[in-house]
């Protein structure tokens, strides 16, 4: 109940905020069916499930509030697309938490789900629409969607079944190549299809960042699998020697990569859009310039992939380090359910949830502030998008809908 | 089961270690380096800010506005084209430059502790920005301007004892009023308008650079002011080359001071060979020329050749200020303050005063003294012995009854047909000892060029 508390504290300051800066009111019956269906959910998950997942979804909450400001802030036409977006990620939390049946038979067709996850990553390379330099795309009707967003949940839930199935044949040292402990190549297989699909992606689509998303958790994942290095080592060595190649014949990596090396080269060029970034997180200092005090509108795209920057100038130090505790505490609050869930596969698809969290907010966190060269993804619940904000409450759904009932009165 | 928990666990570990660096790296952006690129011309936050807020005034030391925001939000600068480096200009699309950008933030209102409280500084800011009052004088500035006469050249004049900025001039000049329509052909045109001579221009120095040789020279007895010189026109310094006197002149049999006076390169290449590189080096060194000014103005760093390298060649046209050796006029400046400051170099600096709309005294210059460059006896000396180049020697054209002027020219060549002209020195006025450093490029000789200049800033302290 506690926990219930804060939520509403945090969803309701926010919105008052933006009501002194907005003359307009429109959007206010918006935000209140917002914080109505925030509300009940809020209130049936802390009636029939562990209070860990209550608190993950206040987070969320909070997150996906302090977005819909920042982006009012940023560009006032995307409010109530966006509250609009958060309202839908909820109802599909709602379904996918009702579908525990489902989801938990869902784990026992593998093949199934990986077959649907590639499926899904080739949709907009065959009837895509190139957006923004990514062909990751596709159009229905007046919608644009994202599929790989979507895909990221078949994969981890792919990894899971597959992984906690073929788990013992994964880990048997059948077979030594070079110095590696390999097993047979056909269990292999989907896996190396999947760092195959990723790279095809990278390749046809030119999603960076998504790419690295999906190899990345698909290496972690069966790292917690198996416990086997060997997945690891090879896994560097595979992204060593692609980053390599990339950088040499792929013009707009090599790009990133300069920038983010020296970005004085070329300051109102390639490196405009990291360069702003720095200036406006540097500008934040301590407390912030304050909220709509700032200058976040230099940053080209700040609504969607620098909306972190955009948060660190106006709030400041303490915004930006609240955010990435609060991030933080999301992941660990992943792993701590994961912990505690009785089957393998489960234990594995919560974890993998956790971790596809983690890397999405590290990877453009990092970027943005020239921690590591720049790729483009979206930063969960925050980041102006519908299939971004839907398919993390999605995820977000299947942690809760998996997770044990336990600790309910501790 | 057991071992996918701490598979987990170890990667949640790994993972967590990353963000808490990365946390690190976020403390370190905002706090240590978040001041780093706020002077960055290229960071728009500092011409913004003059959309929401009436950027403040600039005066000189006589209060006479040099730079204001008209009531149409537009930037005025009265004097134009002469005081063009000293104001800069501040402009959103080609940023800012000058004390325009070196003291946006004072001008916009900010200050450090404003900026430090983050949304409650911004409360208590207002809407108008502070004023800002400037060391300059505009009437030297200006007279400074019209010497040069669209000569390329560069003056600078500095108030010996404090450091005080008094003419920071470089021509060609930009008019700031008009700079943004004229921006991309100031850029094409080949005499570099926007190019600040005074504080990045690098020349050779000549034979101004002979005080400081003289100081060196006594300072590490390779000779004294009694030993007699002969000068026969001529000085062999060996593999068949040799050091000239100007206009092949002979000097015959001199003493320290007339070498000085007359300018004698015979004597001064002799006595570069005796002090030889080490204490060459010592010497530049002490004189800072290897720390350039930071700061409100922002040298270039002089070019000083590795001593060490030099044949005795090199090492005897560096007493005379030839070979590889390039300095910027703001440079000489000092080492002329100096002199006429009994041996204390001060930093030279351009902001007196910052005032808040209400009249509130906000910042206000303290006197930095950098270093002792030379004894007050060896400062008495050269004051003397400069103040004899004045009456007697090349610097005539300096001369101004009734007032203590010291100088020395230069006249130094460089790879054109035609020599830089150049004048330092320094002079008493009732109110304060000036000093300034004067150049013009391709002016031919100091004596011609350069000193008559000097003349004209002095009056231009007597109206």
């Amino acid at each position: 109940m506690l926990f219930c508390g804060f939520s509403l504290i945090f969803i309701h300051k926010n919105p008052t905020i933006s009501n002194v800066s907005y003359a307009d009111f429109k959007y206010l019956p918006w935000i209140a069916s917002a914080l109505i269906v925030a509300f009940i959910i809020e209130v049936v998950i802390v009636k029939t499930k562990s209070r860990r997942c209550a608190w993950m979804f206040s987070c969320a909450c909070f997150l996906s509030c302090l977005g819909i400001l920042a982006i009012a802030r940023l560009d006032y036409a995307l409010t109530i697309p966006q509250i609009r977006w958060f309202i839908v990620g909820m109802a599909a939390f709602i379904v996918v938490v009702r579908s525990e049946k489902f989801l938990r038979r869902l784990l026992n067709y593998e093949y199934v789900l990986g077959i649907l996850c590639v499926v899904l990553l080739m949709l907009p390379l065959i009837f895509g629409v190139e957006i923004g330099g990514n062909k990751n795309w596709i159009v229905l009707g007046s919608f644009r969607i994202q599929p790989s967003e979507f895909a990221k949940i078949l994969l981890v839930f792919f990894l899971a079944a597959y992984l906690s199935e073929h788990r013992k044949t994964l880990d048997l040292r059948k077979k030594r190549l070079l110095f590696f402990n390999l097993p047979p190549i056909r269990f292999l297989a989907p896996l190396i299809a999947i760092w195959g699909a990723s790279l095809l992606m990278f390749v046809v689509a030119k999603d960076l960042g998504a790419a690295l998303i999906f190899f990345a958790v698909a290496v972690v994942m069966t790292y917690a699998a198996t416990g086997n290095k060997s997945y690891f080592i090879f896994a560097l060595i595979f992204f060593v020697t692609s980053a390599i190649i990339s950088y040499c014949a792929f013009n707009h990596v090599k790009i990133r990569f300069d920038i983010w090396l020296n970005p004085w080269s070329d300051p109102r060029g390639a490196a405009y859009q990291i360069i702003e970034s720095l200036f406006a997180i540097e500008n934040g200092n301590v407390w912030g310039a304050g909220f709509t005090k700032g200058y976040p509108t230099f940053i080209p795209e700040a609504h969607t992939d620098f909306i972190f920057s955009a948060i660190a100038e106006e709030f400041g130090l303490a915004g930006s380090v609240s955010l990435i505790v609060i991030y933080a505490l999301l992941f660990y609050q992943c792993v701590l359910i994961s912990l505690i869930a009785v089957k393998e596969e489960e234990m594995l698809l919560i974890f993998g949830a956790g971790i596809m969290f983690f890397l999405q907010t590290f990877i453009i966190m990092g970027g943005v502030t020239k921690f590591f060269p720049l790729t483009g993804v979206t930063l969960p619940f925050m980041s102006y998008g519908g299939s971004s904000m839907v398919s993390c409450f999605m995820l977000l759904g299947v942690i809760v809908a998996v997770s044990r009932k336990e600790n309910v009165n501790v | 089961m057991y071992n996918i928990k701490r598979n987990i666990l170890r990667i949640t570990a790994v993972f967590l270690v990353l963000f808490a660096l990365f946390l690190a790296y976020v403390i370190y952006l905002q706090l240590i380096q978040s001041d780093y690129h706020a002077h960055n011309p290229l960071n728009s936050r500092n011409s913004v800010l003059s959309d929401t807020i009436a950027r403040g005034a600039i005066y000189d030391n006589r209060g006479r506005i040099i730079a204001k925001t008209d009531e149409d939000g537009l930037r005025y600068y009265p004097f134009g084209e002469a005081m063009a480096f000293v104001t800069g200009y501040a402009d959103k699309k080609i940023g800012t430059g000058g004390a325009e950008n070196y003291f946006n933030r004072e001008l916009s209102g900010k200050t450090k502790d404003l900026t430090m409280m983050g949304p409650i500084g911004e409360l208590l800011r207002g809407n108008q920005g502070n004023d800002l009052i400037l060391t300059v004088d505009s009437d030297c500035q200006q007279a400074a301007f019209d010497a040069l006469d669209g000569r390329r050249g560069a003056v600078v004049v500095l108030d010996a004892t404090t450091g005080a900025i008094l003419a920071l001039v470089s021509s060609p000049a930009y008019n700031p009023n008009r700079i943004v329509e004229e921006w991309g052909a100031l850029n094409e045109r080949e005499d570099h308008p926007l190019l600040n001579r005074a504080v990045n221009g690098l020349y050779p120095p000549g034979s101004i650079i002979k005080p400081m040789i003289v100081d060196l020279a006594l300072e590490n007895a390779v000779t004294d002011e009694h030993e007699l010189f002969t000068c026969g026109g001529s000085l062999d310094v060996g593999g068949g080359f040799s050091i000239k006197e100007a206009h092949d002149g002979v000097h015959g049999n001199l003493h320290l001071k007339d070498a000085l006076v007359e300018s004698c390169n015979v004597t001064f290449g002799a006595l570069a060979i005796r002090l030889g590189a080490d204490n060459l080096e010592k010497g530049f060194k002490r004189y800072g020329f290897y720390e350039p000014i930071r700061g409100e103005i922002f040298e270039s760093a002089s070019h000083i050749p590795e001593f060490k390298t030099l044949d005795r060649g090199d090492i005897a046209q560096i007493g005379i200020g030839q070979s590889m050796l390039l300095v910027t006029p703001v440079r000489m400046a000092l080492i002329s303050a100096s002199i006429a400051n009994d041996g204390v170099m001060t930093e030279p600096y351009l902001m007196e005063k910052t005032i808040s709309p209400k009249g509130i005294i906000l910042t206000e210059h303290k006197k930095k003294e950098l270093s002792r460059v030379m004894t007050k006896e060896r400062a008495g000396l050269l004051k003397d012995w400069m103040e004899e180049v004045v009456l007697s020697g090349t610097g005539k054209a300096a001369k101004v009854s009734g007032i203590r002027v010291a100088g020395k020219t230069g006249t130094a060549e460089n790879n054109s047909d035609k020599e830089h002209s150049w004048f330092i020195g320094f002079a008493e006025l009732e109110k304060r000892k000036i000093a300034f450093s004067i150049l013009v490029e391709n002016g031919g000789s100091g004596a011609d060029t350069a000193a008559p200049i000097a003349r004209k800033l002095i009056l231009s302290f007597e109206k």
